[in-house]
Parts: C-alpha cells; structure tokens; sequence
C-alpha cells in the first residue's frame, strides 16, 4: 500500500471543484503539481490537510484512512504562498508554536528551533518580528515552522513564487537541501518549471478539478499523454501511423515525415508520438555522420528569443516542428525566416506516448 | 506642493465646512453655560444617580455586547451555513431600526409574549426596570459591534487560522491564540463604539425601560426630561457629560489602538 493515497476526490466550493482526483506516493518522494490557475491545486490541498471535507472520496496517509480526522491530528504541515506567519509573534515564537504541542520541555524546543534556524540561514532574525523581515526570510521562517514538528507530509503551496528570481534560486537550493537531508515527503503546487526539475521525483498534471497526468518526471515531459500536457511542459504531440520495419525500429508516418524511434507498437497502430523541442538538433548543411538519425529538411518559419535560447519553429511538409537553440547556437547557425536548415532527433527522442 | 484643481478644492471645502459646523455646535454646548452652573449641576443628586447608572449600565451592556458580537462576528466571517443570508440581515436590522420601533418591539417581546414570561418567571425583568436599561443598550449596540468584529475577522487572513490548525492546534485554540490577539484592534474598536452607542442609548431605554426620574434615568434621559421642564443647566450638563464620556473613551482608543 501507497505511503499516500487520495481516491477519487470530489467537492464542489462553487468556484473550484476536484472531479474525481486520484493520485498516490510513497514515503520521501517529492511530487509536484502543475496546472493552469482555477485547476483546483489549492483545494487540492486543502482537502488533504482537512480544511475541507471531500463530498466523496478518501485520503489515507501511511495506509490509514483519514478522510474524518480534524488537521490538527493529522500531522501534516503546510507553507504558503504568502507565508502565513503570525504578525503578533516573533521568528522565534512563530517557529515554536506548532513545537509547543509536540514537546513540552522548553530547553529541548529551544535546541530544535535553532538548529531547524541554522539549517535555514534565519539564526540572525529568530527575535524579529515577521513584518520587518524580507519574502525571502519571510518563507524560510514559514519552512523552519512547518518542517521543525517533523511532519509525515508537507504540502506546499507555491511556496516561491512571490519572491524575486535571485531569490527564488538560492531559496530553492535551501528548500532542495532542506528536503534532501530528511528524508521528507512533500507534495509541492508550482507555476515554475525550474521547480519541477530541481525538487520533483514526480509530477501530477492537473486541469479543471481532474488529474490528467500522474507518473515520473521524465515520463510526464517526455511522453505527454495529450496535446494539453504536451502544451503544459513545453512538447509537442503529433499523430501518426506506425509502418513496416526492418531494422527492429518502430518508423512513423507523420503526414508524410517519417521518423524512426526506439519505442515499440503494432503495425498499421495509430499512435501519438512527442518531442521535445531541446532534443531536435539543428543543422545548417546535412550532417553526413552515419550516427545521425531521423534527418529532416524543413523552414524556420518563426522564432522568439527568451532569456538566452530561442524558440524555433520549422516546417516540414504538413508538420510544424519546435526547436530550442542558445543565442550563440542561433547565431553559428546563421537562422533566418523561411531558410531551410536539417534537423535532426535521435530516435531514443521520439517518444510514443 | 498639491496642485489645487476645482475638483479638490469642492472635497476640501465640503470637509472643512462639515468639521467647522460640528466644532461649532460641540463648542455651543460647552460655552453656552456657564462654568459654575455645570459645576453645580454634576454634583446635583440627579446628576449624580444619572451618571452613575449609565456608566453602570453602559460598561455591563458593553460586555454583554462583546461577549455576542465576538462569537457573531467570527462566525459570520468564517462559517458558511444554510441561512447565514437571513440571519446576517436579521442582526443587522437594529441598525437601520428607529431606536424608538425598536424599543417598541423590545417592550412587547418581554412584556407581552411567553419568552418575556418566562424570563420574569426567573427573574429577568426588563420592563420600566433597570435590567430595561441594560437589554435597551444591548439591542441598541450590538449590530455595531457585530458588524465591525465580521470586518476585523474579514480581513484577517484565514490561511494563519489554517497553518495553526495543521501545527496541532483545535479550531476553538486556534481561535484564542490566532484570532482574538489579530482582532486586538477591531476589538476596541467594537468595544468603544458599542460604549458610546450604550451610554448614548435614547428611544430603546425610554420605551423598555420607561426613563423613569432616579429610577432608571440615564444621561440622555436626564437631558430629555430636563429639557421638557425648561432646565436647560441640567440639560446642558447632561450633554456636556455625555460628550465628555464619549471623549474619554475615544482617547483612551487611540492611546491603546496605538500600543497594539
């Protein structure tokens, strides 16, 4: 049985609704939650913790079903957003006040709260007040809370997403060495891709009040299994037909490009097959190198520059293909509108999903 | 420097006139009689009684007022129930009420039907008595300070509530240790208004309670009867202790609103 499991989930609070969640982890394992606003992520969330009670469903945590029990016997621990510290207390009060229920020695807590202090970088602030203190601070203390009562499970909602990107980098490489030295199971509701790939194990997809992807991360971004989660983490889907083979490669027709892949299926099958836009490689002449596979000719139709990379996107026949390239890339390459370029994408890339 | 355009100029005069009016008739109160009359009358035995009874009666109708405006407040704020729509209405409606109507209704409540009865049977006696006095000033406040804990809990965010409750702490806990030290300022403010809103109770005591000469006489009925009789120094007394009281209470809100 799961360490975590809620089964079929519903509630209806008028303006978010779960429909039928399912989804389950096991002890340590760090899952994120993704969805667009209004999916229901924070219900979600709530539910879990007992703020609300499901219309239908359960939720048991270490293979006891605890769909009745009020949160404060639940032993879950949650951090906001906006950080939810008590204005009327300092760091230090704030961080021992859950502690105050678990362990009534003073000394004891009073260890506790400096250590989780100094694991957390907050040593400096425990006497101030939460209004003087930084977003940055502000979240640490709110983790410090909720991580020093040694939860079963911590959820987290959008936990970096109000703070300043220098911020939210060294605050995640806090939490991710936070996470990592206890061992904690954290179910964790993000906007921010870079989240997903330095904290998560899993991920769960989540699109009006419904779970429309639950697995690992590398199965979830690399085989999307619809055109919205393939949208959601940047893939693309494409429908094609599988066609004889000899060479113990599946060959996929997709509207006349054909593309080899390393993935398994029937004959004559119809199938959806991603890509993600950084495993095509791009080319300015045909690379002659025989390890070079599922070669194309196609168009840059359209691209974008963000950050440092910019967003390609070819055309093949009837196909629009996405690309990613860094700024130097683009410029070695010497891209332009409706030039042709060779691109390229290994077969262990084509993914049927 | 504030550039003055014809629109701010119009805001800043309809202040100014509102607050010059108000500083004219509040000083009118005080310069109109003389120094030695309202010396005198204060230490007049009506006075005295008048006073007396409605600080008594406005601190126990404060804390009866509190003691539901809290509990009122906090679960209008945060539970969601059938009815909640009439009943928010319900509570509220005193505020809209004539004081006088509303004394009515209270007369006929406790005098007439099996409740009034019933509480005379035990001893609650609210008609032309002092516990009149009391139930007047309750009925009268509490809407206000119902209304202004539902703001206060409003606006303190629910999530502390929600974190308090996940660290081991019950709902009614995390209501002492949470919501009650965040509503400090709200509180006074409930508790102030309610105050000067008992102490300054008209119709609603007149009607329950009678306003009865050195029986159930508070400071606006003082200044009620006085100037039916044509003595206008104790009717001015009265109100100079009326406004003096409601004073006090607001500095002693701003000192304390200030330290919390």
């Amino acid at each position: 049985m799961s360490f975590f499991r809620v089964e079929d989930m519903h509630i209806n609070l008028g303006e978010f609704s779960l429909k039928g969640v399912s989804l389950e982890f096991e002890r340590g394992e760090y899952l994120t939650v993704m969805g667009p606003t209004g999916a229901g992520k924070t219900i979600l969330l709530e539910c879990i913790i007992g703020f609300y009670h499901p219309e239908k469903g359960r939720v048991f945590l270490e293979g006891r079903d605890i769909t009745d029990d009020p949160p404060e016997k639940r032993r879950i621990g949650i951090v906001y957003q906006d950080y939810a510290l008590l204005p009327h207390m300092d760091v230090f009060k704030n961080i021992e006040y859950g502690l105050k229920k678990t362990d009534s020695n003073k000394e004891s807590r009073r260890t506790k709260i400096l250590d989780m202090a100094e694991s957390l970088n907050i040593s400096h602030i425990l006497h101030r007040k939460p209004t003087t203190l930084s977003g940055g601070e502000q979240q640490r203390v709110a983790l410090s809370r909720a991580l020093v009562v040694d939860p079963r499970l911590l959820l987290m909602d959008e936990p970096l997403s109000a703070l300043d990107p220098q911020t939210r980098h060294t605050t995640r490489a806090l939490l991710r060495q936070a996470m990592r030295n206890r061992d904690i199971t954290v179910l964790h509701i993000t906007h921010d891709m870079d989240d997903v790939w330095a904290l998560a194990d899993k991920v769960a997809i989540m699109r009006d009040g419904r779970i429309e992807q639950h697995n690992t991360l590398q199965c979830v971004f690399n085989r999307p299994c619809n055109q919205f989660i393939a949208d959601f983490v940047g893939a693309t889907v494409f429908e094609g037909t599988v066609l004889p083979s000899s060479n113990g490669h599946c060959l996929i027709d997709i509207e006349g490009l054909v593309l080899s892949s390393t993935d398994h299926a029937q004959h004559g099958e119809n199938i959806k097959v991603a890509l993600r836009p950084e495993n095509i490689m791009v080319f300015q002449q045909r690379p002659d190198n025989h390890s070079v596979q599922n070669i194309v000719e196609a168009t840059l139709e359209d691209y974008y520059k963000e950050g440092i990379l910019y967003h390609l996107f070819f055309r093949s026949g009837e196909v629009r293909i996405p690309a990613v390239v860094t700024s130097s890339a683009f410029h070695e390459l010497n891209l332009e509108r409706n030039r042709s370029s060779f691109l390229s994408v290994n077969p262990t890339n084509v993914r049927i999903t | 420097m504030l550039k003055i355009t014809p629109f701010k100029t119009g805001l800043l005069l309809s202040s100014f006139f509102i607050t010059a009016l108000l500083v004219c008739a509040i000083s009118a109160l005080f310069m109109v009689p003389s120094l030695e009359d309202v010396m005198a009358n204060i230490w007049n035995e009506e006075m005295q009684f008048s006073l007396k009874l409605t600080l008594i009666t406005g601190v126990i109708s404060t804390i009866l007022v509190m003691g539901f405006a809290l509990p009122i407040g906090y679960t209008l704020s945060r539970l969601d129930f059938w009815g909640k729509g009439v009943v928010k209405t319900i509570v509220n409606l005193p505020v809209a009420f004539p004081e006088l109507v509303l004394g009515l209704c209270l007369l006929l409540l406790f005098g007439k039907t099996p409740i009034g009865k019933a509480l005379s049977a035990i001893g609650l006696d609210f008609v032309f008595t002092r516990k009149g006095v009391v139930a007047a000033q309750f009925f009268t406040a509490l809407p206000y300070a119902i209304r202004i804990m539902k703001s206060t809990f409003d606006y303190i965010n629910p999530r502390m509530e929600f974190v308090s409750r996940s660290l081991g702490y019950t709902q009614f806990e995390t209501f002492i240790k949470v919501s009650l030290p965040l509503a400090g300022n709200g509180i006074l403010a409930a508790t102030v208004i309610a105050f000067a809103r008992c102490i300054g109770t008209f119709g609603t005591v007149l009607i329950l309670a009678g306003g009865s000469y050195m029986k159930t006489e508070t400071l606006p009925i003082t200044l009620y009867l006085n100037i039916s009789y044509g003595n206008m120094g104790m009717a001015l007394t009265s109100g100079i202790m009326l406004v003096v009281v409601s004073f006090v209470a607001i500095f002693i809100f701003e000192k304390t609103e200030a330290k919390l």
